[in-house]
């Protein structure tokens, strides 16, 4: 099947109806009047509120929990322990590593110990205090060497390796003997707090005693059903999971949809009443999953010509107290470890080693913001010591159709980093901004950052996404399927794949959002994949109902298969729209005769081969392209940093929504801006001591750069509907070397560590001064 | 104790605990859940309320401070004419992701225009400084607010 | 964080009524704008069995030119201080400090009584108020007294206020026509963020000659302070860039912040002379030099 051709091929059509096109929002309305349920807005006055009651030390052995005086306080129903699980007590993703309650050790600070359950939040807080838990306190880790150290206390079962990644392509020795220049670092990235406007939360209402309806924050329903049938020790079919709309994810959701749902569904069926779990603010920010700090040590060398030769590329990351995302996060950034430029001797080592702190997890760009940051700072400054301009070094390397990535996977097509290269150049007026002196109190510099991105999930891993369409009696359908609308709009642009394909006017596709007992399982909405593979599945379906839907129609028509348009809702023989029949005609015809409204789309991508001991094949079927130019100001007397003007590209297949992809590019931007610049969680013995938005700095209205318009670069990938990739992540993976790397230009300085914050760029002047 | 106020236009009056917050009391009791709890620390700018016709954050209001007042929500502005251009202008101008932090934004964005109606770029991140937003990157948020102050001119 | 304590709000309408209350009432303590206090309680770091809510008190909210002095009400709104064409006009750099704390929704409930009484030392209303020599009112069941500005703070979150007192009013002398004064501050961005340094300069020039300096700042001690070493290097003496450099200079040894977890002692010392270096250079063009 030819996914990006189907507008010539199936539709025999040279102009897309709505693909292509700015559409508002249809869900944008509710959530203006404010009438759009988000999932605080299902919890009735009289359920349970639950509690979580967390570890207040960062690595013990639990002796014993005391819930006795705790049950005392007026309005405690329950104190939930592991013991009261019915099931498993595990809630790992990668690993199982990971219980929902502890009961043997503790972790972190933070780690769940019990469920205080209760009538109202007063009554939840007084019992959550009246908890006694006794600890015996072990030698705790709070960075990754002391957890290496041979002899260390051993966080989990195992050792405090999680896991190891690593790369074997071509000959490292002969790569650094044929480069002239060759430029050593060690790159550190922090933690990064999602600070989603919604907290986490999951409502359970039992269903007499055999069911239980969880409604919840999460990315992937059917995980989220998994893990909780799993800690209840029930079949599938008696958990249903259902999305609500979600306030912000970025990935934070998708790790703790299940345990919120888990947490609330078992208060849930323990006391056969509707449930509440919401994280206030400072338990989210402090205690819930954050992007993975990392420790990259990087060598690279390049030729007098300025081909890069040699990438040797050493990866710690820090997991924190649970493995979760780890593999899948190491091999990320394992794969990327090159950037999007062509080497052919690369060694890479990694590792994720287990500490006694807030763990890591999926955050938007999942590993390959900070193997960017790193790999575009070796880039800039290999440049730097030829001589030779940002841009102009980069394109002497970037990937194009026909190179091979860093883990030898041919890219035969779909490869637009060069076009998002040179249009930013060109947008930006690059050469004349880094022409001329840096003189003065305020000092302005611009800078470059590439990146690519593999969509979806890596290596073998089996990756595939399914949607449901009906067509109903009166010609509108109803359009269903697992990928979470997260406020990026991935299932609006599926009802305007839908709508292209059909033929039918957007308003009359309508999405049904996740519900597991009646929305197909379309895999998790993360990776950027929720457009490309759950729309290539919603145009599956499509696909199949419009060939049912043409049939019937022709014969109503009497004419050929071949010579039926649809458009409009209507049907007619091309070139005679007059004599149309409607789709409610059709539907009835269809229901008459028996045959299924309804269209099941499966869509898999093409197979991936991966070999883990070398690291070398194919790791995801299609990457995401992008290119940011960023210009500074620095003031050189505070240290401040202004963002003045941004200028991003992307290489996004198709660009099935042009609005939305901007708006994806615009809050990627805002994200990456504020872990360069300003978000730093300050962590102290295993402690978050900012776990609030007053003292963890995100970028406010007033931190707004200029972003000029965003350039959309179109390289159709062949096995995706109409051509379209993920983009919801990559933007982010440019900006912040673009902002690091203009900071260069405008002072001189290079900076290995994030955030970039006015303390420490002053201080870095200040020593230069010195 | 008895609380008696305006809410969007009509006289209410509800029991509630001294400790209440503003939030709470428009969530639970009075079921108007346009009003988001984001942190309950006066620092995002979900709970935006106008009290009296000025942007508060009701997380930071007690239930007893509301004898007497007039409290605003988007529910009650819908027939506005300066809320519908903002609501459209936001819609078209794809300035709404997640929603989450749009109902306080909208309030926020209304107040401004109600008192400037010839706002600069920079008039518009102050007036709604307040309103924190991680999906959107507030680009196309001032873009919506600057067209709908235009197309009020233009009416 | 916690849910509120079970407290009992109290609405006194008169100043008279409020007094009594705080004395009479166990465990007690004055609310306004809520902006300080219900996160500080929430944090589990404030309780009270009684709040007694200034807000209706029409005396205590206001501002008035009276005489030689303007008067500000405990409980004017940052938003009014910042909307007021008197203080616009008067002490545009209370104007500024005003506006530039938090947002607009803080600025509405906030009040210039509660972000003097919380006593932060990054207040941003107090380096300008004592850089215009600003006095206090404070009232109890036992009288009033007025204390300079300087006299309420006590150390960081901690005013001299006894138990039974509230804060009434801020005055202070109405500068002559010329007195250029100034107000900067450094955050951890552009908008809605506590200060991590902040200055206030004022100056009084005769011919190119400083006959008046004060310089205030605030987050680089345990309360905002006055730099006088400062002031009296600039006295008597002809306004040049040098000059302002040395008084400015002279800050890094004076202050005496911490390490915190929003900034190291030492960026603020450094930012203590860049900010009071900026403050005086704003004050002197404003002077008219």
């Amino acid at each position: 099947m030819e996914y990006d051709k189907i507008l010539e091929k199936v539709l025999n059509r040279e102009e897309y109806l709505v693909v292509g096109k700015s559409v508002a929002r249809v869900d944008a309305l509710d959530k203006a009047l404010g009438r759009a349920m988000f999932t605080g807005d299902y919890i009735s006055k009289g359920s349970v509120v639950v509690k979580v009651l967390r570890s207040t030390q960062p690595h013990a052995r639990i002796v014993g929990i005391d819930a006795g005086d705790a049950l005392g306080v007026q309005g405690v129903l329950a104190v939930l322990t592991a013991s009261d699980i019915p099931g498993e007590n595990q809630i790992g993703y990668a690993l199982p590593d990971q219980p929902l309650l502890n009961d043997v050790k503790v972790h972190y600070v933070g780690d769940p110990i019990a469920l205080v359950c209760a009538l109202d939040e007063e009554a939840a807080s007084e019992g959550l205090e009246a908890v006694r838990v006794e600890y015996e306190p072990l030698k705790p880790h709070f960075d990754v060497d002391s957890a290496l150290e041979s002899g260390a206390e051993p966080i989990h079962e195992g050792g405090n390796i999680a896991t190891t990644t690593r790369i074997r392509k071509g000959d490292i020795g002969r790569g650094f003997s044929e480069a002239d220049v060759v430029v050593e670092e060690t790159y550190e990235t922090p933690y990064q707090e999602h600070m989603c406007l919604e907290t986490e939360a999951a409502y359970a209402i039992p269903e007499g005693v055999g069911k239980v309806t969880v409604i919840g924050t999460m990315q992937s329903p059917f995980l989220v059903r998994e893990k909780v049938a799993q800690v209840l020790g029930w079949s599938l079919n008696r958990v249903r999971v259902i999305q609500a709309l979600t306030g912000g994810a970025f990935g934070k959701k998708d790790d703790m949809g299940p345990i919120v749902s888990a947490m609330a569904a078992l208060a849930a069926i323990k006391l056969g009443r509707p449930s509440a779990l919401v994280l206030d603010r400072d338990e989210s920010a402090a205690h819930s999953v954050k992007r993975y700090p990392a420790r990259i040590r990087y060598r690279s060398g390049a030729r007098g010509d300025g081909r890069i030769t040699a990438a040797e590329v050493d990866i710690t990351l820090d997991c924190g107290a649970y493995a979760n995302r780890a593999p899948y996060w190491l091999w990320r950034q394992t794969v990327h470890a090159t950037g999007p430029y062509e080497v052919e001797n690369v060694y890479v080592d990694g590792r994720a080693v287990y500490t006694n702190k807030v763990y890591g997890g999926s955050f938007r760009g999942f590993g390959d913001v900070a193997i960017h940051f790193a790999a575009e700072s070796q880039v800039d400054r290999l440049a730097e010591k030829l001589g030779m301009d940002p841009i102009e070094f980069r394109l002497r390397n970037v990937l194009r159709p026909g190179s091979r990535t860093g883990c030898d996977q041919l890219l035969d097509h779909s490869v637009g980093m060069e076009e998002c290269l040179r249009r930013v150049e060109e947008a930006s007026n690059w050469k004349g901004l880094r022409r001329g002196e840096r003189r003065g109190i305020r000092v302005r510099g611009v800078g470059v950052g590439c990146g690519f991105h593999g969509i979806s999930t890596s290596r073998a891993a089996p990756d595939w996404s399914a949607a449901y369409l009906i067509l109903n009696m009166d010609g509108t359908f109803t359009y269903r399927t697992g990928i979470c609308e997260l406020g990026q709009g991935s299932p609006i642009g599926h009802a305007k794949i839908v709508a292209e394909i059909l033929g039918a006017p957007l308003e009359a596709i309508r999405v049904e959002g996740p519900d597991t007992d009646s929305t197909p399982d379309a895999r998790p909405t993360h990776g950027s994949r929720g457009l490309m593979l759950g729309g290539t599945a919603a145009a599956e379906a499509a696909l199949e109902l419009r060939r049912r839907m043409v049939e019937v129609a022709a014969e109503m028509l009497e004419c050929g298969a071949g010579e039926v348009e649809l458009r409009e809702g209507r049907a007619y023989r091309r070139g005679e729209p007059s004599r149309a029949v409607s789709f409610s005609e059709i539907a009835e015809e269809l229901y008459l005769r028996g045959l299924s409204p309804a269209a099941y789309g499966f869509y898999a991508p093409p197979k991936r081969q991966f070999d883990p001991k070398t690291g070398l094949g194919v790791s995801y079927s299609v990457y995401t392209f992008t290119a940011t130019v960023a210009e500074v100001e620095v003031d050189t007397e505070t240290g401040c940093v202004d963002v003045l003007r941004v200028w991003p590209a992307m290489d996004v297949g198709k660009a099935v929504d042009p609005l939305m992809i901007e708006g994806q590019i615009h809050g990627a931007i805002s994200q990456g801006m504020g872990f360069a610049l300003m978000e730093r969680l300050v962590v102290e013995e295993g402690r978050v001591l900012n776990p609030n938005f007053k003292d963890y700095i995100i970028p406010s209205s007033m931190d707004l750069p200029t972003v000029e318009k965003p350039i959309l670069v179109e390289a159709p990938y062949r096995h995706s509907a109409f051509g379209a990739k993920g983009v919801g992540e990559p933007a982010i993976i440019s900006i912040v070397p673009a902002i690091v790397n203009a900071i260069h230009h405008a002072t001189g300085l290079r900076f290995n560590r994030l955030p970039v914050t006015p303390e420490a760029l002053y201080m870095a002047l200040r020593g230069g001064r010195r | 104790m008895r609380i008696s106020f305006k809410l969007n236009g009509k006289e209410v009056a509800c029991e509630a605990r001294d400790n209440t917050s503003l939030l709470d009391l428009l969530r639970v009791e009075m079921g108007v859940r346009s009003v988001k709890k984001g942190c309950d620390q006066g620092e995002c700018g979900a709970c935006t309320v106008l009290l009296d016709g000025q942007p508060v954050n009701s997380c930071l209001v007690l239930a007893p401070q509301l004898m007497d007042r007039e409290v605003t929500t988007v529910e009650g502005l819908q027939e506005d004419p300066i809320m519908r251009g903002l609501v459209e202008s936001f819609i078209e101008g794809g300035a709404i992701q997640c929603g989450f932090c749009t109902p306080g934004m909208l309030l926020s964005a209304y107040a401004l225009l109600r008192d400037n109606p010839r706002p600069t770029v920079e008039d518009v991140k102050r007036a709604i400084v307040g309103n924190l937003c991680r999906c959107t990157g507030y680009v196309n948020i001032v873009k919506a607010i600057i067209d709908a102050s235009e197309r009020m001119r233009d009416e | 964080m916690k849910p509120l304590p079970p407290f009992r709000v109290h609405r006194p309408r008169t100043l008279g009524e409020a007094l009594r209350l705080l004395k009479e009432m166990e465990d007690a303590r004055p609310i306004a704008g809520g902006t300080d206090v219900i996160p500080a309680m929430r944090e589990g770091a404030l309780r009270a069995k009684n709040l007694i809510d200034l807000t209706l008190i029409e005396e205590l909210r206001g501002i008035w030119e009276r005489g030689d002095e303007i008067l500000i009400g405990a409980t004017t709104t940052l938003s009014q201080l910042e909307r007021s064409e008197t203080i616009a006009e008067r002490a545009p750099a209370l104007r500024a400090a005003a506006s530039s704390i938090g947002s607009v929704q803080i600025r509405n409930l906030g009040t210039i009584g509660g972000n003097l009484c919380n006593a932060s030392p990054a207040a941003d209303t107090a380096p300008p108020l004592l850089a215009l020599n600003a006095a206090v009112e404070i009232a109890s069941e036992d009288g009033t007294r007025t204390v300079p500005l300087s006299g309420l703070f006590a150390g960081p979150k901690m005013n001299t206020l006894k138990p039974h007192e509230l804060l009434t009013s801020v005055r202070f002398r109405i500068p002559p026509d010329g007195a250029g004064m100034s107000f900067q501050k450094l955050g951890r961005r552009r908008g809605h963020t506590i200060s991590l340094v902040n200055a206030s300069a004022y100056l009084e020039l005769e011919g190119g000659t400083c006959r008046e300096a004060r310089l205030a700042l605030g987050s680089v001690a345990p309360t905002p302070i006055r730099v006088r070493e400062a002031e009296e290097l600039m006295r008597g003496r002809r306004v040049t860039e040098d000059l302002i450099e040395e008084a400015a200079s002279t800050c890094y040894e004076l202050v005496n912040p911490i390490d915190d977890l929003r900034a190291s002692a030492d960026y603020r010392r450094e930012m203590a002379r860049v900010l009071a270096r900026r403050a005086l250079r704003e004050a002197w063009e404003k002077a008219g030099g």
